[in-house]
This record gives structure tokens, sequence and C-alpha cells, in this order.
């Protein structure tokens, strides 16, 4: 077929098909690889290590917080108030004196909906929130081989700290419908939409079978 | 057997209240559709505006049923939510902006202040996407109705010979 044969359905055709293509190849190069550890959803967080002590583990025991651990945590911008000139404003409930409690908590203990792997200790937060007025899981501190490592607690945490921030919604439950898992959501809309089309086919037949 | 209808039993009562029902629960449906910064969201929100046509179909029979909700109307809303939903992703990530998962609800934050309402910035996404949702779902629903209650009047009838 030489081009002046064609018709001009078939020139919208292949413009939208080239279009798409481009997209796309354009789209790959963007979306985050599922299960990238670095991705912001999935980030594992082990925040730091130092050499441990016995006056560090002792203190711990007692219920207080090093000022090591805490200046490392400051440090790493957990804090309120910006971290740089210029900066958002970070909005992390602080390690101030009686606003936080350590618990020690042994290996295999099943608790928040997890097996504790490694005996350590846990650092829960009293945010101050009027309705669900417990302290939260915010730290875990690991003690192994003379190291001390401080964990920072991942996905429930991170979705009432940042949602908001980072997708504009004040619902979490909304957020993480449409954004963070919006492609199972867009899978399920494709279903009921297969199924509608699959009713229609079988139904509409007229006879034939 | 005669091509004519068998005789449609008309009830006042249960016209009236059909009549009064159809409107408000398809108010209701559309208030939970938008409702995604409560409870509601598109699916429920769908399923009610569903089970509106549902009720009115069965009060009023299938070929006023297929006046209010035509055939060409239902596959418009059945493929134009998945467009809605598929658009918004689109977009994003055209913009470069996919940072979070994949909807990168801030991308369209230069869109809103456009509009007119800086400081909202996921207003469109939230909504477009749940509005894309529930009409996919009520079309579909709706559809599947219109297609069984059309065979069940065909035997009736007696088929085509």
């Amino acid at each position: 077929m030489s081009l002046q044969e064609m018709k001009p359905l078939t020139w919208t055709g292949i413009l939208v098909a080239i279009v798409l293509i481009a997209a796309s190849l354009y789209a790959i190069e963007d979306v985050p690889a599922f299960g990238d550890e670095n991705s912001a959803a999935n980030k594992y967080i082990k925040l730091f290590t130092i050499y441990s002590d016995a006056a560090l583990v002792e203190a711990l025991n007692a219920g207080t917080l090093p000022e090591e651990i805490k200046m490392q945590i400051y440090d790493l911008g957990f804090i309120k108030g910006p971290t740089c000139k210029g900066c958002q404003d970070e909005n992390y409930p602080t390690l101030e004196e009686g606003n936080y409690k350590i618990e020690y908590i042994e290996k295999g203990t099943w608790l928040g909906g997890r097996i504790y792997t490694e005996a350590g200790w846990d650092v829960l937060i009293h945010e101050g929130e009027i309705f669900y007025n417990e302290p939260q899981q915010y730290y875990f501190i690991e003690e192994k081989y003379g190291n001390l490592s401080v964990f920072r607690y991942n996905w429930p945490v991170r979705v009432t700290e940042r949602t908001e921030e980072e997708t504009g919604i004040a619902n979490v439950v909304t957020a993480g419908l449409a954004d963070y898992r919006g492609y199972d959501t867009m899978g399920e809309e494709t279903v009921i939409i297969t199924g509608a089309i699959c009713v229609i086919l079988l139904l509409r037949r007229r006879g034939r079978l | 057997m005669t091509p004519e209808k068998k005789a449609y039993k008309r009830d006042v009562i249960i016209e009236v209240i059909a009549s009064l029902m159809f409107p408000l629960t398809l108010l209701f449906g559309l208030y939970v559709m938008f409702g995604t910064g409560g409870t509601g969201g598109g699916f429920q929100g769908g399923t009610i505006m569903a089970a509106a046509y549902i009720l009115y179909i069965t009060v009023f029979g299938h070929e006023k049923g297929r006046e209010n909700m035509p055939e060409s109307v239902n596959a418009l809303f059945k493929s134009l939510g998945l467009f809605l939903y598929n658009g918004a992703g689109w977009i994003c990530i055209l913009f470069s902006l996919a940072a979070a998962q994949w909807l990168n609800l801030p991308a369209f934050w230069p869109v809103t202040d456009f509009v007119g309402v800086p400081g909202s910035r996921s207003f469109l996404v939230s909504y477009m996407i749940n509005v894309g949702i529930g009409l996919t779902v009520m079309a579909s629903f709706v559809s599947q109705f219109f297609d069984l209650a059309w065979k069940e009047e065909e035997e009736m009838g007696g088929g085509e010979e």
C-alpha cells in the first residue's frame, strides 16, 4: 500500500500508536522498580550503629535514652522544625525526657503483628494524641557483636508522618488506596470491567451457542 | 405466541415510593463517591448508584429503564471510568513526578492553583480516580442486570418463534 492510498483513519491510528509507544518508553524510564528497597514506600531503615558500652546498656535498661543515640537521631533530621535554611518544617516527635518509654523485648515475642527475631529495646514515643492515647513504636535498638544498632520502624510510622506531605491527601486510607497502591486499585477496576464484558459476550448471543 | 406484551401490572404505591427513592439514592451514591475524605469511596458509591438503577428497572420495567439508561450511555460510562483512572496515572507519569509509587498527587498542584484552589493539591486526582471507579462499577452492574432481565423477559414471552 502506498502512502497516497492510506485512509485518514489509518493515519490517525499510526500517529496514536507512535505517540503511545513514545510515552511508554518515557514512562519505563520514570517508574520506580517494584520491590526497590530504596523506593520511598519500601525503605528499610537502619539508622546507624555505635559501639556498645556497659554504661549505654545500663542506661537503656534503666529506661533513659543515652545522649549519644539521641544526638545521632537529631543529626539525622528527626526533629521538629526545619533541618536547613529554607527547608520545610519537619514534624517528628522529639525525644524529650518523659515523652518516651523504653521497653526490653525478649527474642521470639509476638507483638504488634510481628515476631521479634532479635532481642532489643523498643523506644515508644507518646505523641499526645487525644483519641489514640498510647505511646507508639518509633525506634528499635539491638545489641549485637558489641555494637548497638538503631532501627526505625518503617511503614506505619511513615504513613502517619509522611502521607500528607507526599500525596497531599489528609485521609491516610484514601492515599493508600489511590496512591501507594494505585496499581492494585487499577487492577481491581480492570477486573470489574472485564467481568462486565464477559457477561455481555455470554448473554447477548441470541441463541448462538 | 402473539408478540403482544403481557399486561404490565401497575402498582401505585410501589411506583410512587420508587420514584421518590430513585433520585435520593442516586444523590446518596454521589455523596458516598465524593466522600474520600471520610469513609466513602468509588466502589461503594458506584454500587449504591447501580442499586438505584436496579430499583428503577425492577419497578418500571425493562423498556422504561432503557429509556433512562440507554445502552450507549452505559457503554460510555463503563469505559470512561477506566480512562479517567488511567489518564490520571498517565498524566502523573508524563509530568515525570512519580516520586511516590505511582501516582504522585502533588503533580497536579499547578493545575489546582490555576483553577484557584491552592493548598488542596490532591483534590483533582483523588476525586478523578474515585469518580472513575464509581462510573465503571455502576455501569458494569447496571449492564449485567439489564442482560439478565432481558433474558428472562424473552423466555417468558416464548422466544422469537
